[in-house]
């Protein structure tokens, strides 16, 4: 069987293929912040909060953690309908991704904290501080910067995962490959493509995380 | 096929488990050959054997295990003229995939080994390969097998996505089984409920042996 | 005169020598793998309902299932089922994962360019589907509602051109996720086979699923690889002489509960 490649036939689809790919780039992004400072929520609360919303946050995370996001999205999607809670694909697609990543940076994070030097805080009790200051002073940012790598790491996973949201019809760069490869049948080349705009991304997104670890621990700011 | 859920659902929800669980351990026990091969790459002398490896790990770290399951069902097959199933299409891609970051988790166990080590078995007549067999490996071992196991949850999540080419593992049962019942809100919480006793045990698992062994190397965690 | 007759019988036997050799031997047809294996390869669609679906017992049953089974039987051959979503019908054909598809596949001149058809062994209609209550009477409708489209379809290469302006398709891979999404409310409206339509409203007669439009109609045929045509013919020959002995009218009807139309050839 002989192939012939027509890679023409991406490129003249490029600016589409281009537009996916921002639409992955935004919605990873938010999911990013979001899903971060649900995190440090849970994170605080998880170790601060009082004895049922640790144990709420606890079997939260486990859920997560346990269950393939591919189905936590058809729950969002197909499931939840059904009870009365319709949330159109993109938004749930969003959700998803963002109560997934909360999930896994409150983990995450949470060893960060137990990393915490346990002088520093009762250092800041001797001080007279809250629990609440404790955290936000003494304990969030060099936390932060701990688990920073682990955190990163996991923000790409995130990213490169967003690929399955096509499954309940978001528009993202995978969906939008799916259809022009399905009108062109040039599956092969639709596809390679593809795969190296999301590994640009990935590299793109590594260096940004670099710079932003640059910029917002490691200049002039103490701790 | 009318709507409503009965026993047969579950059966056959029931039946796909043992091809998740499949699909898992073949990709993990190829993934570690693979992963085993990768890690020693990335800390040989030599350089281009060095990039081979980062290489390897790049490619499969930063793109989407669905792009790289399309390329390889719907692509290679066509520009190599073998036929392939979803099967080895599946053990393929997840081979692969394991490999990459099984290679990552131990070459991090690799490089944890202290300096003095490998000093100390350079100072028997041990070659390279021998020091490497013989004392690195079996203490690199012993700190891997948390973060191993950990992975190992994540490849079971991960099998989820062979559903999306149509391999009938439990995530593809429960689209099938969604589309005969038309009960989304029974059947996928279903499906993420068997996912859940799987992966939590192996969860739990991973968490004790990290704290048994962090406390044979000394290192206190706060509870 | 002895050593005449012997040129003459040398030159005969080199003439003879170079003309098989100008001539190939036979090359190995598809068709000739099928029989000398005794086994055929068929793609079908287990979530595409009638044609294809996943019967109580878990084994493939429909017209188009039932097509496979009776065309390997008459073949004298193995049958072995490729089970394929939507968007691989025709991808697992040309990876060489199946000898023939048949699923449904709407004769289109898009598709022609990379498969080959066989006469085609039966018709479908693209209707829009919508809950009882949602108001679409003419295209024009559409303008403003969600409207769910399965990718690789018939009516992936036709609503699109027909939706007014203001349309918002949106897009699944598989025609049991768009199912999915009517009866639960994510999209307004779905795009299908007047079959599969069928078979949702009366899974679902709480829903009062019925067809609004009528898009448009399509035979469909099975299809191989372009240049198999030794088994694009065996096939063609099948599907005559099924037609005449009413068999596939027969498959039809059973799945369908309509009247096969006259198959066109061509």
């Amino acid at each position: 069987m002989h192939y012939v490649f027509h890679f023409d036939v991406v490129w003249d689809h490029f600016p589409e293929l281009l537009t996916g790919a921002l639409l992955t780039i935004r919605l990873s992004a938010i999911a990013m912040v979001l899903g971060l400072v649900l995190g440090v929520v849970c994170a605080y609360q998880a170790s601060a909060g009082p004895g049922p919303i640790r144990q709420a946050i606890k079997l939260y995370v486990e859920i997560i953690r346990n269950t393939p996001f591919l189905v936590q999205i058809f729950i969002f999607y197909f499931s939840l309908p059904t009870i009365g809670l319709r949330l159109d694909a993109n938004t749930a697609a969003m959700l998803a991704m963002t109560i997934n990543l909360g999930a896994y940076a409150s983990e995450i994070l949470r060893s960060g904290i137990e990393a915490v030097p346990r002088g520093q805080i009762e250092a800041g009790r001797a001080l007279g501080l809250s629990r609440l200051q404790i955290f936000r002073l003494i304990i969030l940012f060099p936390a932060l910067k701990t688990v920073y790598p682990a955190l990163a790491s996991q923000f790409i996973l995130l990213m490169l995962g967003s690929s399955v949201v096509s499954t309940i019809s978001a528009v993202e760069l995978t969906a939008i490959t799916n259809s022009l490869q399905s009108t062109t049948f040039r599956s092969f080349e639709f596809y390679f493509v593809a795969t190296g705009m999301y590994l640009v991304m990935a590299l793109g997104f590594r260096a940004s995380f670099t710079a932003l670890y640059w910029l917002v621990f490691q200049r002039g700011r103490g701790a | 096929m009318s709507g409503g859920v009965s026993a047969f659902t579950f059966l056959y929800l029931l039946e796909a488990v043992p091809w998740t669980l499949l699909l898992s351990f073949v990709a993990f026990l190829g993934g570690g050959v693979v992963g085993l091969l990768i890690a020693v790459m990335r800390i040989v002398p030599s350089r281009p054997v060095r990039w081979l490896a980062t290489g390897y790990i790049e490619l499969f770290q930063g793109t989407p295990v669905l792009m790289q399951l399309f390329i390889v069902y719907y692509g290679a097959a066509v520009l190599f003229d073998i036929h392939i199933d979803a099967w080895s299409a599946v053990v393929l891609v997840f081979t692969c995939y394991s490999g990459a970051f099984l290679g990552e988790i131990w070459r991090g166990a690799i490089q944890a080994i202290p300096r003095a080590q490998w000093e100390a078995a350079a100072c028997l007549p041990l070659s390279f390969r021998k020091q490497l067999w013989y004392v690195i490996l079996p203490q690199a071992a012993r700190i891997s097998i948390p973060p191993t196991v950990g992975f190992g949850v994540q490849l079971i999540k991960g099998t989820s996505i062979a559903a999306i080419i149509g391999f009938v593992e439990l995530t593809r049962a429960g689209q099938l089984m969604t589309n005969a019942t038309f009960k989304p809100m029974i059947v996928y919480p279903t499906v993420a409920a068997f996912y859940f006793l799987i992966c939590w045990p192996l969860s739990l698992l991973a968490e004790t042996l990290e704290r048994r062994i962090d406390a044979n190397l000394g290192i206190k965690r706060r509870l | 005169m002895k050593t005449y007759l012997r040129l003459l019988a040398l030159l005969v036997l080199v003439a003879g020598s170079t003309l098989s050799m100008s001539q190939p031997a036979h090359a190995e047809t598809t068709l000739d793998k099928i029989l000398k294996e005794k086994k055929l390869r068929v793609a079908i669609d287990v979530g595409n309902p009638p044609f294809g679906v996943l019967g109580k017992d878990g084994q493939p049953d429909g017209s188009d299932v039932a097509v496979a089974r009776q065309m390997a039987k008459d073949m004298g051959v193995e049958l072995e089922f490729v089970q394929v979503p939507s968007t691989g019908r025709i991808p697992a054909l040309l990876a060489g994962r199946a000898d023939v598809t048949i699923a449904s596949i709407s004769v289109t001149t898009d598709r022609a360019k990379t498969v080959m058809y066989c006469n085609p062994n039966g018709a479908l209609s693209i209707v829009i589907l919508a809950p009882k209550a949602t108001a679409i009477q003419k295209p024009a409708d559409m303008a403003g509602k969600r409207i769910g489209i399965t990718r690789a379809t018939l009516e992936e290469a036709t609503v699109p051109k027909m939706a007014p302006q203001g349309t918002n398709i949106v897009w699944f891979d598989e025609i049991g996720a768009t199912i999915q999404a009517l009866l639960s409310g994510q999209v307004d409206a779905v795009a299908m086979t007047s079959f599969a339509g069928k078979t949702v409203a009366d899974g679902n007669p709480d829903k009062q699923i019925e067809p609004k439009l009528t898009v448009t109609t399509a035979f469909y045929g099975p299809i191989v690889r372009p240049n198999d045509f030794e088994l694009r013919q065996w096939i063609n020959t099948w599907i005559f002489l099924n037609t005449q002995n009413g068999t596939l009218a027969a498959i039809y009807k059973q799945h369908t509960g309509l009247d096969l139309p006259t198959l066109p050839t061509f």
